[in-house]
């Protein structure tokens, strides 16, 4: 590498952390708007555990001293959800009030800009993902995998943000408009819903079983979720985070790609 | 002298719309350019193109010496920009922006500790540097913004529409910033405005844009010697207007006013006057008011267009 790339690769790190740093700023500064994020998801858990505690003794169902250990995957990605948009709407408003314009006639590299709103936004939701874990863990949940398999679970949290929050600015660059990457949540919303989240699919039946047992997400929250009420195993830390990796991938690439496709129409 | 901007049948059209029509400019090094016509003329697409933030249509353009097609990444380098709405994060401090705005232009954080308070000191700003920029006024957030253009100590500042919307005070403050900033480091400043006045009192040299064309270019000085006479206005009844009309065209062809006034150029100056007056008496028409005004940047515009600015002093 030579020492002009080294330079380059330095400044691109270097702004990266810049504008990540200003996104966790801005979220850190509106807090009021993160905090339902957090509080929706706790409560919904803990009037689920205290309605569905009978379902613990039905045949088939995973064997778990609490419904709460069954339900943690679900609510922190629940709450990583809430906002997971962030990285899009946030480079939407920057497109409506001109901020990117700046960025833009700045000698800036054009990675960072979109980087430095993801970035922000998984380190968010690495906290959020924090706290729901320590008020699970306050309220009698063991997490059976131990710490490695909390750090999966934080991980996770994380990579479901960067594919979504990704998938979000390919919508902002396509309509520069926040309300419209805005109306994206509920689809995401409703997605946990149709998945394993809440219920194990093997008890669920017709159409929806044939949804929820289809359902990405349902891959990351069955390997996530036995590994918080088995055992530490390698195949499903593997599982649970080598698909939000590759789709994280495929979303961030497409934002790059649309972000391209802006610059060169302009 | 240098050019430093150059353009040469600079084209952009939007859809069926040519937004810049052919535009050839040339911007000498150290220079206080202004680019004044009313809105929608077509000043920011100049803008927005030679700052690298649009592609032409057609025609070439250079800036500093690089193509603003194939050089973008050069340019972007050697140019301070403030752009018309001042976009500005309102969440984060003056501070927080000045550092952003260092970082990505590479300076280290050694020098960004030392630049910042100064600059922020320099636009008048140092007592809210650590306040969040959605607390600012109007004319706080455009000075921001100039310090924020100048962080990397550009050597060309294009500054579109810098005082739109701010009051005299803040006007005059930035006025006298930009001047410095052209006087002590021989910054050039590309600067749009819709206001006279200000292309008057800053630029040494004025192109005047309309409907995507230049219509005028030159010093004030020179400019306004083109229009020659000074400009005759008398404000009568509505139904004397055609009447005071024919009069006065006796003593100079006709100039645009607005309702209710006629205006010419008056061939000989103040001398004519008094006899204006007389024989719009003899004629039967009551004067309501009359002004003389020498040639104004307004009266080029209205010379090359047919029109006046929208928000001079003339049309109020």
């Amino acid at each position: 590498m030579t020492a002009s790339s080294v330079s380059r690769v330095m400044a691109i790190g270097s702004q990266t952390w810049e504008l990540t740093r200003r996104s966790v700023v801005s979220e850190k500064r509106q807090f009021l708007s993160v905090l339902p994020g957090l509080i929706f998801p706790l409560l919904l858990a803990a009037v689920y555990t205290k309605q569905f505690g009978r379902v613990l003794d039905m045949p088939g169902f995973p064997e778990v001293d609490s419904f709460l250990d069954f339900i943690l995957p679900a609510c922190i990605v629940q709450a990583v959800t809430f906002g997971a948009t962030a990285a899009g709407s946030e480079l939407a408003l920057d497109i409506e009030n001109g901020f990117l314009e700046r960025l833009l006639v700045s000698p800036v590299a054009r990675a960072p800009i979109l980087f430095g709103r993801l970035a922000g936004a998984a380190v968010v939701a690495s906290v959020k993902a924090t706290v729901i874990l320590a008020v699970f863990l306050i309220f009698g949940v063991e997490v059976a995998g131990g710490p490695a398999a909390m750090f999966v679970l934080v991980v996770v949290a994380a990579l479901l943000v960067l594919f979504i929050g990704a998938m979000a600015q390919v919508m902002a660059f396509r309509t520069g408009s926040q309300e419209a990457v805005g109306a994206t949540f509920p689809l995401i919303f409703v997605s946990i819903f149709m998945s394993s989240a809440f219920f194990p699919t093997n008890l669920m039946s017709g159409w929806f079983k044939v949804v929820a047992e289809n359902n990405p997400l349902s891959w990351v929250i069955n390997p996530v979720r036995r590994l918080v009420i088995n055992e530490w195993s390698s195949a499903d830390a593997l599982q649970a985070l080598g698909l939000p990796t590759a789709l994280a991938m495929m979303t961030i690439s497409a934002a790059v790609i649309a972000l391209n496709r802006r610059l060169a129409i302009l | 002298m240098t050019a430093v901007i150059e353009a040469t049948g600079l084209i952009r059209r939007f859809g069926e719309i040519i937004a810049v029509d052919g535009v050839d400019l040339s911007v000498d090094k150290g220079e206080i350019f202004g680019f004044l016509g009313p809105n929608g003329a077509g000043k920011s697409t100049v803008v927005r193109m030679l700052t690298t933030l649009l592609h032409p249509t057609s025609g070439s353009a250079r800036v500093g010496g690089c193509d603003v097609m194939t050089q973008a990444g050069d340019i972007r380098k050697m140019i301070g920009v403030a752009l018309q709405d001042a976009a500005i994060d309102p969440l984060m401090t003056g501070s927080e922006l000045i550092r952003l705005q260092a970082v990505l232009h590479g300076i280290p954080r050694s020098v960004i500790r030392t630049r910042g308070p100064e600059l922020l000191e320099r636009v008048g700003l140092t007592g809210a540097i650590d306040r969040r920029v959605g607390t600012y006024s109007g004319g706080m957030r455009r000075r921001l913004d100039l310090a924020l253009s100048l962080v990397h100590e550009p050597q060309i500042l294009f500054l579109d529409e810098p005082t739109t919307g701010l009051d005299p005070t803040s006007r005059q403050a930035l006025w006298q910033e930009v001047r410095r900033l052209n006087a002590e480091l021989g910054t050039t400043v590309f600067l749009t405005t819709q206001y006279l006045e200000e292309a008057d009192q800053l630029a040494g040299r004025v192109a005047i844009i309309d409907h995507g064309k230049l219509v005028r270019e030159g010093t004030p000085t020179a400019l306004k010697g083109t229009v020659g006479a000074p400009t005759l206005r008398v404000e009568v009844d509505l139904e004397s207007v055609a009447l005071a009309r024919t009069v006065m065209r006796g003593f100079g062809g006709e100039r645009p006013s607005r309702e209710g006034r006629v205006a010419i150029g008056l061939d000989e100056g103040a001398a004519r006057v008094a006899d204006v007056v007389r024989a719009l008496d003899t004629a039967g028409v009551t004067v309501i008011h009359l002004e003389l005004d020498a040639p104004s940047l307004d009266d080029v515009f209205a010379d090359a267009t047919g029109r006046r600015l929208e928000g001079s002093g003339d049309e109020q």
